[in-house]
């Protein structure tokens, strides 16, 4: 802060993004935005926008909690009392225009977007991170074997989300990031569960992602229901061979855009090339940590050199002719020379 | 994200109702004299864009354009390939990828030849995109919100009341049912089920031990002076309630002074704190209540229709 002239630096986050205010008071927060306050000489403050979270975030930080039921208002007096400091926000792109307005007739200087400093810190893990990670990972292993448990024909895509998010919250996810799809080679993507029922022959894919004390780690298997077909099996083969050349090949040092290139010369070698692009696929992977879906994406267009302690996900999921949409990939933590996998379900094509 | 079923049920939502809204929006375009309006969601700011065509933001921004003359059209950064299952549940017909939402907002704007656009909550847009709208060719007119969607009609208070009932049955089920003696985070994962079956869109469990505020679960028992709170979504409509294992409830609204939570369900997000002097009549509200009894904090409260000096329990 100090070196980029920042008087205050605010943690802003709402309903979808709390991550952005979780960051640095690791509070799950029930209203619709809280902001934290970091001071130049390391004072921590907030602003919450619901009673309810009064005491949980006072807890945390051991400083200064406002309550403003209209946020706006409590940044108002927040920069009244900060005379025209100089300010920075991290989730400023997220914050609703009205409160960036408060901020700037408060400051003396023009907004500032903290969010990409912010972003390249959070992207290294601390030690005490990794063991969440290692622990939402673990609970991701556990929900994948309920999932595959609780699988069976005739049930609805819903009926089975609602089985693993049970299972996933009593054994102590505070929330997950789960998208479903089912079907054959009509199924081009998944998405939230439908009302549609589980046939013999069905692939089942699932992305089951718990967070625990706000750490997110993701699976991705896939599942048939029945004795898998041979085009099943073949595009199994695809998927499995490209997430472990993306296994292989992580470590620190190694551009995000090789570790996309890699699972994608699987496809290429295949002669899969035309289904690693947008139009069948969305990333081969993404960073992980406090939201689920952190940057850097693993994506060839996309350069970022590789860190220890980084935490992402290679998944090479994408549509293919033989199966259908097919998900397959592990959460992986970079180590000094290589990358371990936190993930330790079995690597195989599931049956129900 | 949300994960619960989403869907449309026309029997619930009949898609006269969903044209009526949009006939009511073509009326408020003229009167106001631009010629398209643009709504925002997002996973969290989700309610403006389903009221609108009934989609539903499960992951991501979106925009919706009302503009009189066609069907409104959604520009969504989500994938093209779930855009056939967009269609079934919404009344869109064109979705146009956006992974750069006022880019494409600004050359349907200049495809359609319209220089003069009406943003529903123009503050409430996020700074980026607020920003990046300033900087495009277009007269920008602020709609609020309380113009638009005044109060609740009957079809939203009837699925607000359904989405209520639904936390209530499984509530009171659950504390029916031996929830004493298991963990919070039991008594969450059995909610989940129950609710989740039953065709909850998004669900939030919040467990106040007698001691703290409603916070999500953190391992410990649940015990005699525990409280759930249930704020649940169903098919785009939000309903709040608190239920104690002691089985104590209150007025509503409480007459003995005790401490309210309240909040509006009516907003662009899923709740929004509120005070009193602020609820017009029609106001979709929770009203959740903290009974101090014996040194320990329960709650109780329940989802409500604001009328005139009266308040209706959905």
């Amino acid at each position: 802060m100090s070196q980029r002239g920042w008087d205050l630096l605010l943690f802003y986050g709402d309903g979808w993004r709390k991550d952005l205010f979780r960051c640095l008071v690791n509070v799950s927060f029930a209203g619709p935005q809280a902001v934290a306050i970091l001071s130049r000489n390391g004072e921590v403050r907030a602003i919450v926008t619901d009673a309810w979270d009064l005491e949980p975030v006072a807890a945390a930080i051991d400083g200064k909690v406002a309550l403003s039921l209209r946020l706006v208002d409590g940044l108002r007096a927040l920069l009244t009392a900060e005379r025209g400091a100089v300010v920075a926000i991290n989730g400023l792109e997220q914050m609703e225009a009205r409160f960036a307005q408060a901020v700037r007739e408060g400051s003396r200087a023009a907004l500032v977007s903290a969010t990409a400093d912010v972003e390249e810190i959070r992207r290294v893990k601390t030690p005490a991170e990794i063991e969440w990670i290692r622990t939402a990972a673990d609970l991701a292993d556990r929900g994948y074997e309920h999932f595959v448990r609780v699988c069976e024909p005739g049930m609805t895509e819903f009926e089975l989300v609602a089985e693993v998010e049970s299972y996933i919250k009593s054994n102590g996810a505070e929330d997950n990031f789960m998208l479903v799809a089912s079907g054959g080679t009509e199924v081009t993507g998944m998405k939230p569960p439908t009302a549609r029922r589980l046939q013999p022959g069905d692939s089942v894919t699932t992305e089951l992602t718990p967070q625990i004390n706000g750490y997110y780690a993701q699976i991705c298997r896939t599942l048939v229901i029945g004795e898998p077909n041979a085009a099943q099996r073949e595009a199994y083969g695809i998927f499995s061979a490209a997430q472990q050349a993306a296994q292989d090949f992580l470590r620190p040092g190694v551009d995000i855009s090789d570790v996309a290139r890699v699972q994608n010369d699987v496809f290429r070698s295949r002669g899969y090339g035309d289904y690693t692009g947008p139009k069948y696929t969305r990333v081969r992977g993404h960073n992980l940590g406090l939201y689920p879906d952190e940057l850097p994406h693993v994506l060839e267009n996309v350069h970022y050199l590789c860190k220890k302690d980084m935490v992402l996900i290679a998944h090479p999921n994408t549509y293919l002719p033989l199966s259908g949409y097919m998900v397959f990939g592990d959460t992986l933590l970079i180590t000094d020379s290589g990358c371990v996998s936190l993930s330790k379900t079995e690597k195989k094509l599931f049956q129900a | 994200m949300k994960r619960g079923l989403i869907g449309w049920d026309p029997a619930e939502l009949p898609r006269a109702a969903l044209e009526a809204r949009l006939a009511e929006l073509h009326r408020h375009i003229a009167d106001i004299g631009v010629q398209a309006l643009v709504a925002f969601g997002d996973v969290w700011r989700s309610n403006d864009v389903r009221y609108i065509s009934n989609y539903m933001p499960y992951w991501n921004r979106a925009f919706t354009v009302v503009s009189p003359g066609e069907a409104p059209i959604l520009l969504c950064a989500l994938s093209p390939r779930v855009y056939p299952w967009i269609r079934s549940v919404t009344l869109h017909e064109t979705i146009v990828p956006s992974p750069n939402l006022v880019a494409q907002l600004g050359k349907l704007c200049t495809e359609r030849g319209w220089t003069r656009i009406g943003v529903l909550d123009h503050a409430g847009l996020p700074y980026d995109l607020h920003e990046q709208l300033a900087a495009e060719k277009l007269e920008v007119v602020d709609v609020p919100r309380e113009g638009v969607r005044p109060t609740a009609s009957e079809s939203e208070l009837g699925m607000h009341r359904r989405s209520a009932k639904l936390a209530r049955a499984a509530l009171e089920a659950e504390l029916a049912n031996g929830a004493v003696g298991l963990t919070d985070r039991q008594v969450t994962g059995r909610l989940e089920r129950a609710l989740r079956r039953a065709g909850a869109e998004d669900l939030f469990v919040l467990i106040s031990n007698g001691r703290t505020p409603p916070v999500p679960a953190g391992g410990q028992v649940f015990g005699r002076q525990s409280s759930v709170t249930v704020t649940l979504e169903y098919n785009g409509h939000w309903a709040r309630v608190s239920r104690n294992a002691a089985g104590l409830t209150s007025p509503l609204p409480p007459t003995q002074g005790e401490t309210v939570h309240l909040q509006t369900l009516s907003r662009a997000g899923g709740w929004e704190g509120i005070e009193q002097t602020e609820v017009a009549p029609g106001t979709v509200v929770s009203l959740q209540v903290e009974i101090g009894r014996n040194g320990s904090r329960l709650y109780y409260g329940d989802t409500c229709v604001q009328g005139r000096g009266t308040v209706e329990v959905l």
